[in-house]
């Protein structure tokens, strides 16, 4: 009972926001890729970088990448899609695999190759990454909510 | 004046606004942990707290002898894991936001220096050794923590990822640490100068913890102030404004013959939302390191940009020194500047300098809960895919081929886990809202009483591009 | 006062126990041979000499202090053991004959890896006995100046394939199909003997390559191509590419870090496809360059490492960027 009196003491405006927020973070965005076709990327990689650090595809795609190592035995793993390939210099390596997912993937390195082995990364962007437009959306939803009660 | 406390079920959540951030209806929103008795009795033996330094005081010589004899896999040392990922993430997720200076009461550097201090290890003697000076005026307050923090950040490649460098780097802030000890009074190292001890302080004050005075009519009728005669930070509680200051070892609290000291749960930003007078720029500057070198480490550590990252490793060379110019161009100039020039804006027509700094130094709350939340976002990319190893390396913590908890081998899928960028979303979400929000209660309390947005506009405008640059780098 | 002493034994007995920990770690590891492998540009093998006796097992622990390597025994028939960054491997080994062994490291780790070897010492009864039979490699047999340039006078015009047919190798003269013709002569000395014998003078100059190459392919087994071309790609790729045209990541010298140490020279590697090099040169000089390195050049010496079956694989395969073969024909 008290918690029906605290909630109708509520302004509508915050009734309204997480309303708003879940729909930024849930609903489907319109689809603006391409046709889906093969891809073929030649990646190489050094200490401590993919070059190059950032592939697109669009989703459907079957996506080809060849493996490089240009110094040491380096690999190569993406985030989300769990699959990956290691290559020692001189015998590049080669996988495939169809990109169903759509976002942005972070692409690491999977055999340890020295300091900054941690931090070696690169991107593969499937299609329209949605989380940076939901976040955007999300954004400027809470700069209006965060000066609207003061505003008010 | 009779000042009831409200029972933990009255509780409400919402952050005072300005009008009610008077110091009697604080207390309506505060719930006292010494009221339960458990906790009161943690608190009143020394023994707890003290066990638990002596725990973090052996971690750490165990980690400073990883790091120096350990395998120099950064992925399979101790040194690394420990301090770099998992004690790094435990602060920022959990110790700075659940309990401020939660840290600072726990930690080991400044131990054997207070321990030779006060004379003692649980108790206070005559015996104690130290010169006791005055910490100088000059040097007082976040310049040098924000300046030991970028120092640290231009090499924070190789920091991050030589474990004998990270062992280097504490033996010498604990030799740092015991050796102003030795000088100065109180905790001079922790509250002047460790880079860790500037930033959980500013951040504390978005804490739900604080400890303050029960009844201040009751410390005026107190001449003795054991209180401060007690506290190794050199508080007194009676005057803490804020909780940046106390770092929440509680022997006030084990001391005051009146029993006038709580230990209060309260909600988040407590300490923010009235506008400051001051004009020291302190905090502002650190408020904007903050975030100028959470953008940075975001671009090194987490950005697909292998040039940026080799220029931030390769120390010493052309490129090193063109990244170390361009990250402290950041912090010390653009980041500042941009800051300056919003919060000139919002004030629309010139009123003096003091008038500025004053303006300056107020609206620097604001840029805490960004600053913040922008960690925890970053925090959370960086650490959340390499979890596992702290798994590892507790099992084999030197790289020698150990397997204590048969655990060195096992991985956890967490780079698959697909709810991190919700995560990530919603801390900086989070932070944005409450910086905006802020930045228009604060816009609210200043004349004229109309024109919210254009005061408030630049400033919330800036937050919210800043937002986005954080968002597009971690999420992106 | 009493809880002062306390207090001080818990501190002390608790950090004592982490120096402890890393202490008693220390002097067990240092029980067994903990062999520390590490780029050759900041130590390559630690320790580089190891002794061992006969007929008692060689306990080696194994780790890398940077990157992935790998450890095995030069001419000694055993699986590499990894060895990887931050964990220990463990490998026993045993020597029943005494000498000088070389163990190296075979996945390439920058570009002086083929620099990182050591030798284990195994001592036992007796010196060291040569194999029965063994001779000098087949360069030093010939007298051939292996550092002397070998141009091609004459070339084929495209890639050329064996003739069809086996009836014009049968009806040549036997030398032609000993396999110490084949080693000893270059393509270009196998076609210029071809040219001028009267058997096959209405054939054109092309297909007396063809010729050429099914002499080769005589000589030639897929089952030491596949050893060859396994070779190869672990050990000569790198540098030579996988096409064979000198083009493999460690040859591109514009990137400054992968300069090999000073003191060292290097040269282009050299490229396999290029006919007017190639095939002036004859298996047994290939041999040698294989066997002895280049010297000056950058290019390694294999000899401690290969055994001679292994090294003329080697050179059966590096045929292939010249010629086509078909071996299936071998077999007809």
């Amino acid at each position: 009972m008290r918690f029906l009196i605290w909630f109708r003491s509520i302004p509508l405006i915050w009734k309204l926001m997480p309303l708003l927020a879940a729909v930024v973070l849930v609903a489907p965005l319109p689809f603006s890729g391409g046709q889906p076709t093969d891809r073929h990327y030649r990646v190489e990689a050094a200490r401590f970088a993919y070059f190059p650090g950032v592939l697109r595809a669009n989703p459907g795609d079957r996506v080809t990448i060849e493996l490089v190592a240009t110094d040491v035995v380096h690999g190569l793993e993406i985030d989300g899609y769990g699959v990956g390939v290691t290559a020692d210099p001189g015998q590049p390596a080669t996988m495939t695999f169809l990109a169903d997912r759509s976002g942005s993937f972070r692409m690491r390195c999977s055999v340890t190759c020295g300091g900054m082995h941690p931090f070696m990364i690169g991107k593969l962007q499937v299609g329209q990454n949605q989380w940076l437009w939901r976040g955007a959306g999300l954004a400027l939803l809470v700069v209006v909510a965060g000066a609207w009660k003061v505003w008010k | 004046m009779e000042v009831k406390l409200q029972d933990a079920d009255e509780l409400t959540f919402y952050p005072p606004t300005p009008a009610q951030s008077r110091r009697i209806t604080e207390r309506q929103s505060r719930f006292d942990l010494t009221q339960v008795r458990w906790i009161r009795r943690l608190m009143d033996s020394r023994w707890p707290l003290f066990l638990a330094r002596a725990i973090t005081l052996a971690g750490f010589v165990f980690t400073i002898l990883a790091g120096l004899f350990g395998s120099p896999v950064g992925s399979h040392n101790f040194a690394i894991i420990f301090v770099w990922l998992a004690w790094w993430t435990a602060l920022k997720l959990l110790f700075i936001p659940l309990g401020g200076r939660a840290w600072c009461s726990v930690c080991p550097l400044p131990m054997p220096g207070e321990w030779l201090q006060r004379g003692g290890l649980v108790s206070r003697s005559e015996r104690r050794l130290g010169l006791g000076k005055r910490w100088p005026k000059a040097l007082r307050g976040y310049w040098l923590q924000a300046g030991l923090f970028l120092t640290i950040g231009i090499f924070s490649a190789v920091t991050l990822t030589d474990a004998r460098v990270t062992a280097w780097i504490l033996l010498g802030l604990i030799g740092l640490a015991i050796g102003l000890s030795l000088v100065f009074e109180n905790r001079a190292f922790c509250s002047n100068v460790c880079p860790i001890g500037g930033f959980t302080g500013m951040y504390s004050q978005m804490a739900p913890v604080e400890l303050r005075v029960r009844d201040g009519q009751v410390c005026a009728e107190h001449t003795e102030k054991t209180c401060y005669q007690e506290c190794p930070w050199g508080v007194y509680p009676l005057a803490l404004k804020d909780s940046s200051a106390c770092g929440l070892c509680m022997e006030c609290l084990r001391v005051c013959p009146q029993d006038n000291i709580a230990l209060n749960l309260r909600p988040f930003g407590s300490d923010l939302g009235a506008t400051r007078r001051s004009q020291r720029l302190d905090e502002a500057f650190l408020a904007l390191v903050m975030l100028g070198s959470a953008l940075a480490f975001a671009a090194v550590f987490t950005g697909p940009w292998g040039g940026l990252k080799g220029a931030a490793y390769a120390i010493g060379s052309q490129a090193w020194v063109g990244y170390a110019v361009g990250f402290l161009g950041l912090n010390l100039v653009a980041l500042p500047l941009v800051y300056g020039l919003v919060v000139r804006l919002g004030q629309q027509s010139w009123k003096g300098w003091a008038s500025l700094r004053r303006s300056l130094a107020n609206y620097a709350q604001a840029m805490l809960p960004l600053g913040l939340c922008a960690w925890i976002a970053f925090t959370i990319t960086f650490a959340l895919p390499k979890l596992s190893f702290i798994l590892n390396v507790a099992s084999d913590p030197l790289g020698w081929g150990w397997n204590l908890f048969g655990t060195a081998d096992s991985i956890i899928e967490s780079a698959n886990w697909s709810f991190t960028p919700l995560l990530q979303i919603g801390a900086l979400a989070a932070g944005l809202f409450w910086s905006v929000r802020l930045i228009f209660q604060l816009a609210a309390q200043e004349p004229p009483a109309h024109k919210q947005w254009r005061k408030a506009g630049p400033l919330a405008a800036f937050s919210l591009i800043y937002t986005l640059g954080m968002l597009w780098l971690l999420v992106g | 006062m009493k809880r002062e002493w306390v207090a001080l034994l818990v501190v002390t007995s608790l950090v004592c126990l982490a120096g402890l920990a890393v202490a008693i770690g220390w002097r067990k590891q240092a029980e067994s041979i903990l062999l520390r492998a590490s780029m050759p540009e900041t130590g390559g093998w630690q320790p580089v000499t190891i002794l061992a006796t006969v007929g008692e097992p060689l306990h080696l622990r194994l780790t890398s202090q940077d990157v992935t390597h790998s450890f095995a025994i030069g001419q000694m028939d055993m699986q590499p053991v990894e060895v990887t960054p931050g964990e220990v491997t463990e490998v026993t080994l045993t020597f029943d004959k005494p000498g000088t062994y070389t163990y190296y490291c075979t996945r390439w780790c920058g570009p002086n890896h083929w620099r990182m070897r050591g030798t284990i010492e195994v001592q036992g009864d007796g010196h060291f006995q040569p194999e029965p039979g063994a001779k000098p490699p087949l360069f030093v047999q010939l007298g051939l100046d292996i550092d002397a340039p070998h141009p091609a006078e004459v070339t084929p015009s495209a890639k050329p394939g064996a003739l069809d047919g086996r009836q014009l190798l049968e009806a040549l003269p036997a030398r032609y199909r000993s396999q110490i013709f084949y080693r000893s002569n270059s393509p270009v000395q196998a076609w210029q003997d071809l040219r001028a014998e009267a058997i096959v003078s209405q054939l054109s100059d092309d297909q007396i390559w063809g010729l050429v190459v099914s002499i080769w392919q005589a000589n030639t087994e897929s089952e030491t191509l596949e050893i060859g071309e396994a070779l190869y790609a672990q050990n000569c790729a790198a540098c030579h590419g996988e096409s064979g045209a000198g083009d493999g990541p460690m040859a591109d010298d514009l990137v400054p870090s992968l300069q090999p140490m000073e003191g060292h020279g290097s040269t282009t590697p050299i490229d396999f496809t290029e006919a007017a090099n190639m095939l002036g040169a004859s298996p047994a000089v290939l041999h040698g360059k294989i066997t002895r390195g280049g010297m000056g050049t950058g290019m390694p010496y294999w000899g401690p490492i290969f055994t001679d079956d292994q090294i003329w694989a080697l050179v059966d395969w590096l045929w292939t960027f010249q010629f086509d073969y078909d071996l299936e024909v071998n077999h007809e």
